[in-house]
């Protein structure tokens, strides 16, 4: 049995909403989920705060059970941030390391290059509520493979309304042409318990967007896991923990940036 | 000789409210795929829908459905399950969903399939019976122990009705 995750599921203040979201994911079969803080700086006001995560057992009292196992879900939180401009995006902010995976949302050329390159991310978001203004190339897409980071494609605006279905079909086939199916993931972006689908129903909607019966599969089970371990090799590589004889073992922010690593997919 | 071939679709309709369950019959759920293939594929897709499509069965207290689809087009139209977001029965818009939970050849495979999977479901209710009823717990494991020497299909569908009634309360 694989273990099939949902890495995308937004985040709202009401509680019973989530867990009923919770709920519905332990009730689909999705081992791990991920609860999505949006970030949306604009430039008219900078230093916005980033959202601070609620801690789990304030939104749930107790995690539901996985359907087909015995554990209960796992559930992580994830930040996005929507880049329109350069400066959004602040590599190391502290505020970061709250969160456990992060993802970008890149709105024009440049950013995506920069995203797909240098930035310190999991998740590269492909929007599906307009029309791409840029088109993918391969070059960035294949550094971004090589460096571990998967491209996220959601598709419950698809469930939700047509021409959205259009937007996420169409970006979702030009993204599979460019990148040959690797290091992509699908995930809802469910804000209602109804807007979740089902793991083999997710993998169907894969062949519909271009990807083979392999790689659909893939993309909901072990290329998430992958997105996971790379999301906690970023975490704890970007530290030097100094053991001071009087002390305990601190960590503290290293200036020079670590090796990506490179995270192989079992 | 040349068999004719269908797959057997099992899912399960899932509803926020499970009072809503009830108001559901086989050919609204037929003519809400209808409906969701005609959108998602068009005239193509009405038309493979009327070659061999139907619901076979339908149980309203768990939510199980079976659809037919030839073998040939099936990956095609179960691709346009998942838009449908409600159905339509005597006049009220039910919101649902629909997972499929297995894929098979024959009616057979799927009820085996089901069994399997409404004993499991029993097991996962069983920790959530409220003790204030006892008799409810031990109903639930009589049936549990019901389940597990035999392979007849009546004590899954009593326990299937059983699991519902329980979830509600």
């Amino acid at each position: 049995m694989a273990v099939f995750m949902d890495l995308n599921l937004m985040f709202s203040a009401d509680r019973t909403r989530i867990s009923k979201l919770l709920e519905t994911a332990a009730h689909l079969g999705f081992s791990t989920v991920a609860i999505n803080y949006t970030f949306e700086p604009t430039s008219l006001l900078p230093l916005q705060e980033i959202p601070v995560p609620k801690p789990i057992n304030e939104l749930i009292d107790q995690l539901p059970v996985v359907q087909g196992r015995s554990r209960p879900i796992r559930v992580l939180n994830r930040l996005t941030v929507v880049v329109s401009d350069p400066s959004h995006y602040r590599p190391n902010a502290p505020e970061y390391r709250r969160f456990d995976l992060l993802a970008v949302q890149p709105t024009s050329e440049k950013l995506f290059h920069a995203a797909c390159m240098l930035y310190d991310i999991d998740i590269i978001c492909i929007s599906v509520t307009e029309k791409l203004p840029f088109f993918f190339k391969r070059a960035p897409i294949n550094g971004a493979i090589d460096r571990g980071v998967v491209f996220e494609v959601s598709y419950s605006a698809a469930i939700r309304d047509s021409t959205m279905r259009r937007y996420t079909i169409a970006n979702a086939a030009s993204l599979t042409d460019s990148c040959k199916g690797k290091n992509v993931i699908l995930s809802s972006a469910a804000e209602k318990a109804l807007e979740l689908r089902g793991p083999y129903d997710i993998t169907n909607l894969g062949l519909l967007f271009g990807l083979s019966d392999g790689d659909a599969k893939e993309a909901v089970s072990s290329t998430c896991r992958a997105a996971l371990l790379h999301a906690e090799t970023r975490k704890t590589a970007s530290g030097i923990v100094i053991r001071d004889s009087d002390k305990n073992a601190t960590s503290t922010c290293a200036g020079d940036t670590p090796a990506a690593k490179r995270v192989k997919t079992t | 000789m040349v068999r004719v071939k269908s797959r057997y679709l099992l899912c399960e309709v899932n509803v926020s409210e499970s009072s809503d369950l009830l108001l559901l019959d086989d050919r609204a759920v037929a003519g809400a795929v209808r409906s969701a293939v005609a959108r998602m594929h068009g005239d193509y897709g009405a038309a493979l829908c009327s070659i061999r499509f139907s619901v076979k069965y339908l149980n309203v207290h768990n939510g199980m459905v079976f659809l037919r689809f030839p073998k040939s087009c099936f990956q095609f139209l179960w691709s346009a399950l998942p838009f449908i977001t409600n159905i339509e029965s005597r006049g009220q818009q039910i919101p649902c969903f629909l997972n499929c939970l297995h894929v098979g050849g024959t009616i057979r495979t799927c009820q085996k399939f089901l069994i399997r999977y409404n004993t499991q479901q029993l097991q996962r209710i069983l920790p959530k019976c409220k003790n204030a009823g006892n008799t409810e717990k031990d109903h639930v494991c009589q049936e549990i122990l019901n389940c597990l020497p035999t392979r007849g299909t009546k004590p899954t569908y009593e326990g299937g009705s059983e699991f519902e009634e329980d979830e509600r309360e």
